[in-house]
């Protein structure tokens, strides 16, 4: 799941190399934490945060398919 | 499995009797509201809840036979699938894998589609109901993310249609029918029927459908998710 983030949001940034993924395991839920470059804080959220919230609905479906839960944080 | 139309006294009792007749769970269908039912004042008046019910994914034994050859032969698949068009799909089917959902990405060519798109991407498997989700949000997303991630490539948009099980298509054609029927029903009764809520594509397919009709108009109100179309009558 956490590649998932990553190759999505490296895809859609202007600095790649700043996009970092860090992943907890908390009482079966993952909590992922994506951090990219202030200027790209936009593009991996998207207008009405609709892509924040299309990555969290195909993280959604990896975590149904691993059994688990999920939730992605932007910072 | 085809599309059932079932009748009951209100919308939970007639969804869960084609449940039943389909041996589905609701997560596995779409739910077409035709009309919602009326209990009427002591049973006067009372009108029966009408609802279309289509199972999203046909079974798996189906689809292994001759539907699969069927499938094919009423579209083309792009024999020449441009460099572009790879591209993306190398894209969904990263996605794909990444999300663990074991399937196959096809190529298809879509000269009449509602979303103004020349080529779609089919993906084919088993078990997907998964990403069309809820009114197909999990679909949308992935379409528009694989679009993103495609004009952030390209350095302009990319119209490419991704579909699951040629979903969409069915979708559109149900809907088709649908919304001629309603509009029917507009016309004799001469009172206007507002649809269940319902992504762009498909708000946007009712209105192209019916913009020709002489006996009604269309409209859209709500925001979003809960927007929805309206059929009315023309006035004379």
């Amino acid at each position: 799941m956490k590649e998932l983030v990553e190759y999505i949001a490296r895809s859609i940034v202007t600095i790649p190399e700043s996009v970092v993924v860090s992943e907890e395991v908390e009482g079966g839920v993952t909590y992922l934490k994506l951090q990219v470059a202030v200027e790209d804080r936009g593009r991996v959220i998207g207008k009405q945060g609709r892509i924040a919230q299309a990555m969290r609905a195909l993280l959604k479906v990896a975590a149904v398919r691993e059994g688990t839960r999920v939730e992605l944080k932007i910072e | 499995m085809e599309e059932i139309e079932v009748s009951a006294r209100t919308v939970d009792e007639a969804v869960e009797k084609a449940l039943e007749q389909l041996g589905l769970s609701e997560e596995e269908v779409e739910i077409t509201i035709v009309k919602k039912g009326r209990s009427g004042l002591l049973g006067l008046g009372a009108q029966d809840a009408r609802i279309l019910v289509r199972p999203l994914l046909q079974d798996a034994k189906e689809e292994e036979g001759e539907t699969i050859l069927d499938r094919q032969d009423d579209r083309t698949i792009a024999s020449l699938p441009s460099e572009s068009v790879m591209v993306v799909k190398g894209v969904l089917e990263k996605l794909l894998v990444l999300m663990g959902v074991n399937a196959q990405v096809e190529v298809v060519n879509t000269p009449t589609t509602n979303e103004d798109a020349s080529v779609t991407l089919n993906i084919v498997g088993n078990d997907l109901g998964i990403l069309i989700g809820r009114r197909g949000q999990t679909l949308a997303s992935l379409q528009h993310l694989v679009r993103v991630i495609a004009a952030r490539h390209f350095r302009e948009q990319v119209p490419i249609v991704i579909d699951v099980e040629s979903y969409k298509q069915r979708r559109y054609q149900t809907l088709g029918v649908l919304a001629t029927r309603l509009a029917q029903k507009v016309n004799t009764t001469g009172r206007s029927i507002t649809l269940e809520p319902m992504p762009a594509s498909e708000r946007r397919l009712i209105h192209i459908s019916l913009r020709d009709n002489p006996l009604v108009t269309t409209q859209s109100v709500g925001e979003g998710d809960s927007r929805k179309v309206i059929i009315l009558p023309k006035r004379h």
